[in-house]
C-alpha cells in the first residue's frame, strides 16, 4: 500500500455538469468483460434513445443501447481505447431528449425479474473492470457481506465522490435493490477519509432508516492506494482473504462500485439503460477540470470542439482512467465507454520520463506490493527470458496495481515487465 | 500534437537512486564531521582520497566497458566515504587509494557494476587492505593528539587486557579506532535520519542490534568483564555496520523474512568473533559472510502471497 499524490482538486469540489448532446456517438461492441455484443441494427436504421442496438452473446456478455435518438451511419472498426481497434456502431444523434419517469415499484418485483432488468439495461461494473453486473449479482455461493466501494483511490478521479454527494438517494436505492437480490447479512459502505461530504451524507442516509438495508455500516478508510482493489478492500473490511485464483464470493463477499449501484437504481426505477455516466475530466493541461455526465460513446475530442473543455497548457499525455492503472491514448478521438471513470490530460510537468536504470535490489517494490509478491524477481526473470520460472514467484497473483513501478528508484516500468511475463508465460 | 505513450502507472514517486545515495551520504555527515574533529587533517585527506579514487576508478572502468557514466548516482563516492570511515586514521595515502581501486574494481565492477555485486564494496576494500597491510591496518592512534604512539582500540583492550573503556568516551568517540567508527553519537544521529526518511528498512539494523544486545547481555551476566551490551554496541564498527553497511540494498536480502535472518545472522557472527576468535572485532567479516548467503536466503524465503496462507 502506498500514499500517492492525489491531485483531486478542483474537480473534487465542483458540482458535476452535463453534456448530453453529442453530435455523434461511437459505440464499440465490446465495453465489458466477456463476449462482445451482437449488433441488431443495420446501416441507415433510425433508433430511439434507450433502444437496444446490440444484444448479449454467449454466457458472459452485455447489451448495448442507443444513447441518443438518431441514425446508424456506420458499423465498422474504429479506435478502441483498450483493444486498439474494434467493431462498433456509429450513430448520428438528434437534439431531442428523452424524459424518463419513475415507472416500476421494485417492491413488487422478485429477484429473477430484477436481475432480468439489470441484464437488459446493459449494466456492467463501472469501476473499470466492466464485468456484467447481472452475472455478478447471481453468484454460485451465498453472500453474507455486501461491500459498496466508494474508495476511489486513484489520483485525480472524483466522479464517484460527486455521485455519492449529489445522488446519494440513487446510490442507496441501488444498494437496496442489490440487497433484495442477494439477501446479505450486512452492508459496508467503504469511503476514504478524503471524502468528508460523502461520509456525512451516507451517515445521515443510514440514520434516517428510510432504506431497507441489513445492518448497514459506514467504513471510513485512510486514503491509500490500492484501497479500492477488490481483494484489498474485502480484507480490510472483513479480514477475509480471497484465495489465490478465487473470487470474492469464495469468502461470502461481493463488492459493488457506487456508480454501478446508481445505474441499477436508474434501470429498475426509471427503466433507463446504461447510456450515460459521470466521468472525471482532469489534469494540469486542462483549463477547467470537472466531472461531466456524458453519453456513452461520446468522443473525447467532441467535448473540446463544443467548448465544454479547454486547454491551458500544452497537452503531452492523455490517460483513460486513473494515472495508476489507466491507458495512455494516442489521440482524442476515442469514445467514452461504460467503464470510463476519467480522462486525464497531462502536460510535460506531470510526466516522469526518467530513463530506466539497473535494479539496485532495494526491495521497495517488495515492501509496497499489496499482494505480498517480489516484483523485482519478475523483472529479473523476464529480462533473462526465464518465463518458465515466473510461476515459482507467483506472477499470476499480480493485480497490476502499479505500486511497485511507482516506488522504484531505478524507474523500472515493473508492471510492463510483468505484463510481458504473463503474456509469454501463458503462450509458452 | 504528439502524445506520449507509456504503460501504467503514469504517476511515480520522486525517489530515485541518486536520491537514496545522497540521503545516505547526508546521514554520514555527522560521522564525517566527528572523524574530522577527532582525527583532523588525517581524516579529511583519507575521506577525500577514497571518494575521489572510487569515483575515478568507477568512471574509468565504465568508460572501458562502454557504459554510461554513474557520477550522478553518487554510488562510488558513497563507497569511498564508507571505506575511508572504516580505515585507521594513520592509513597511508597509497594504501587508501589502492583499497579504493580494489573496492570498486573487484568489489563491484567485475560483478557487472551497480546492483550486481554480491559483497559490500567498501568492506571488500577494507578486507583487501587488512590482508595487504596487516600492520598498518591494526595500528591505531589517539584522537586529537595524533601522536605516533600506537594505542589499542576499546575492543582490543577488552579482549587482550580485560580493560573496559568508559561508555561516555565510546559514545562521544574520544577513543582510538577507525575514522568514522568511534563516535556512537554521530552514527546514531545518521541512522535515525535514514530510518525517519525511510531510506533504509528498519528490519536489518533492529534485528542486528537486538541480537547483539541479547547475546552480550548473557555474557555480561556471566562475567562483567565481557563488556556490557552498551559497550558492545558503542564500540568498534557495530553501529556503522548496522546502519550503513548491513543496509546496503544491493548486498542484502530482498524478502522481509530474509532481512530478519540477515540481521540476526550478522549479530550472532559479530559476537562469536568478538568473544571466541583471535580478532577483537568482527563486523566486517560478519557482514561479508552474510552477503555471501544472501542469494540462498532469498531463495528460501520467497513469501507466500496474499490469498495463499490460511
Amino acid at each position: 500500500m502506498i500514499r500517492v499524490e492525489e491531485y483531486k482538486l478542483p474537480q473534487h469540489d465542483l458540482p458535476s455538469e452535463k453534456f448530453l448532446h453529442p453530435k455523434k456517438v461511437y459505440l464499440p461492441l465490446s465495453q465489458h468483460i466477456g463476449k462482445p455484443s451482437k449488433e441488431l441494427v443495420s446501416l441507415g436504421n433510425l433508433v430511439d434513445e434507450g433502444e437496444l442496438i446490440a444484444k448479449p452473446e454467449g454466457k458472459v456478455s452485455s447489451s448495448l443501447h442507443a444513447p441518443k435518438k438518431g441514425k446508424v451511419v456506420a458499423i465498422e472498426y474504429f479506435p478502441h481505447p483498450v483493444l486498439k481497434r474494434y467493431k462498433g456502431i456509429t450513430i448520428e444523434c438528434q437534439e431531442e431528449e428523452k424524459k424518463y419517469f419513475r415507472t416500476k415499484d421494485p417492491s413488487l418485483l422478485d429477484k429473477e425479474k430484477i436481475l432480468q432488468i439489470i441484464e437488459s439495461a446493459g449494466i456492467v461494473g463501472m469501476g473499470g473492470a466492466g464485468f456484467p453486473t447481472h452475472i455478478k449479482l447471481n453468484p454460485p455461493k451465498k453472500i453474507d457481506t455486501l461491500i459498496i466501494n466508494g474508495c476511489e483511490c486513484e489520483p485525480y478521479l472524483a466522479c464517484d465522490y460527486r455521485l455519492m454527494v449529489e445522488n446519494t438517494q440513487g446510490v442507496f436505492g441501488g444498494v437496496e435493490i442489490i440487497c433484495k437480490i442477494l439477501q446479505p447479512k450486512r452492508v459496508f459502505f467503504c469511503i476514504e477519509e478524503n471524502k468528508p461530504e460523502a461520509i456525512k451524507r451516507f451517515n445521515s442516509s443510514i440514520s434516517i432508516k428510510k432504506y431497507d438495508l441489513p445492518s448497514p455500516q459506514i467504513v471510513v478508510l485512510k486514503s491509500c492506494y490500492p484501497q479500492g482493489g477488490e481483494k484489498q478492500l474485502i480484507y480490510k473490511v472483513t479480514k477475509r482473504k480471497v484465495p489465490s485464483g478465487g473470487l470474492p464470493f469464495d469468502v461470502g463477499c461481493l463488492v459493488q462500485n457506487v456508480a454501478t449501484c446508481f445505474s441499477i437504481y436508474q434501470a429498475v426505477y426509471y427503466s433507463k439503460p446504461l447510456i450515460e455516466r459521470l466521468v472525471t475530466f482532469a489534469g494540469d493541461s486542462l483549463f477547467n477540470p470537472k466531472n461531466i455526465w456524458v453519453k456513452v460513446g461520446t468522443l473525447i475530442s467532441e467535448l473540446f470542439e463544443q467548448g465544454i473543455l479547454q486547454f491551458k497548457k500544452e497537452l503531452r499525455k492523455v490517460i483513460l482512467g486513473g494515472p495508476m492503472m489507466g491507458i495512455a491514448l494516442d489521440s482524442l478521438d476515442y469514445p467514452i465507454l461504460k467503464t470510463t471513470t476519467g480522462v486525464l490530460f497531462l502536460s510535460q510537468d506531470r510526466i516522469d520520463q526518467e530513463p530506466e536504470q539497473e535494479c539496485i535490489r532495494c526491495a521497495r517494490c517488495v515492501d509496497v506490493c499489496p499482494m505480498g509478491l517480489l516484483p523485482l524477481e519478475f523483472v529479473k526473470r523476464v529480462k533473462r527470458g526465464e518465463f518458465e520460472k515466473l510461476d515459482e514467484v507467483f506472477i499470476k497473483d499480480c493485480i497490476e496495481c502499479g505500486c511497485c513501478s511507482w516506488g522504484c528508484p531505478a524507474k523500472i516500468p515493473i508492471v510492463h515487465y510483468i505484463k510481458v511475463g504473463k503474456l509469454y508465460g501463458t503462450h509458452r | 500534437m504528439e502524445l506520449i505513450d507509456s504503460v501504467a502507472p503514469h504517476q511515480r514517486s520522486k525517489i530515485s537512486i541518486h536520491w537514496a545515495m545522497r540521503q545516505v551520504i547526508t546521514a554520514l555527515i555527522p560521522a564525517i564531521l566527528a572523524s574530522i574533529i577527532l582525527f583532523r587533517e588525517k581524516a579529511l585527506f583519507l575521506i577525500l582520497n577514497c571518494s575521489l579514487s572510487c569515483l575515478l576508478t568507477e568512471e574509468i572502468i565504465l568508460r572501458i566497458r562502454r557504459k554510461p557514466s554513474q557520477v550522478k548516482n553518487c554510488s562510488a563516492v558513497l563507497t569511498g566515504i564508507l571505506l575511508a570511515l572504516v580505515l585507521p586514521p594513520s592509513t597511508k595515502w597509497y594504501a587508501a587509494t589502492l583499497g579504493s581501486v580494489f573496492a570498486i574494481f573487484i568489489g563491484k565492477q567485475v560483478f557487472g557494476g551497480l546492483g550486481q555485486n554480491i559483497f559490500n564494496p567498501a568492506l571488500i576494500g577494507r578486507a583487501f587492505l587488512v590482508a595487504a597491510y596487516p600492520k598498518m591496518m591494526t595500528t591505531w592512534i589517539s584522537p586529537f593528539t595524533l601522536d605516533a604512539i600506537t594505542k589499542a582500540t576499546p575492543l582490543a583492550l577488552r579482549k587482550f587486557d580485560q580493560i573496559l573503556t568508559p561508555l561516555k568516551d565510546l559514545f562521544i568517540g574520544t577513543v582510538p579506532g577507525s575514522l568514522g567508527e568511534t563516535s556512537a553519537l554521530a552514527l546514531i544521529i545518521g541512522g535515525i535520519y535514514l530510518l525517519i526518511r525511510k531510506v533504509i528498512d528498519w528490519r536489518i539494523p533492529l534485528t542486528l542490534l537486538l541480537t547483539t544486545v541479547i547475546i552480550s547481555s548473557i555474557f555480561y551476566f556471566i562475567q562483567p568483564l565481557n563488556g556490557s551490551p552498551l559497550f558492545h554496541i558503542f564500540s568498534g564498527g557495530l553501529l556503522l555496520g548496522a546502519f550503513f553497511m548491513a543496509t546496503d540494498p544491493v548486498t542484502t536480502p530482498v524478502t522481509k523474512k530474509g532481512r530478519y535472518i540477515f540481521g540476526v545472522g550478522c549479530g550472532i557472527l559479530i559476537m562469536i568473533i568478538r568473544y571466541f576468535s583471535g580478532l577483537p572485532e568482527g563486523v566486517m567479516y560478519s557482514i561479508i559472510f552474510m552477503n555471501a548467503l544472501v542469494p540462498l536466503i532469498n531463495r528460501y524465503t520467497i513469501p507466500k502471497p496474499f490469498g495463499y496462507e490460511r
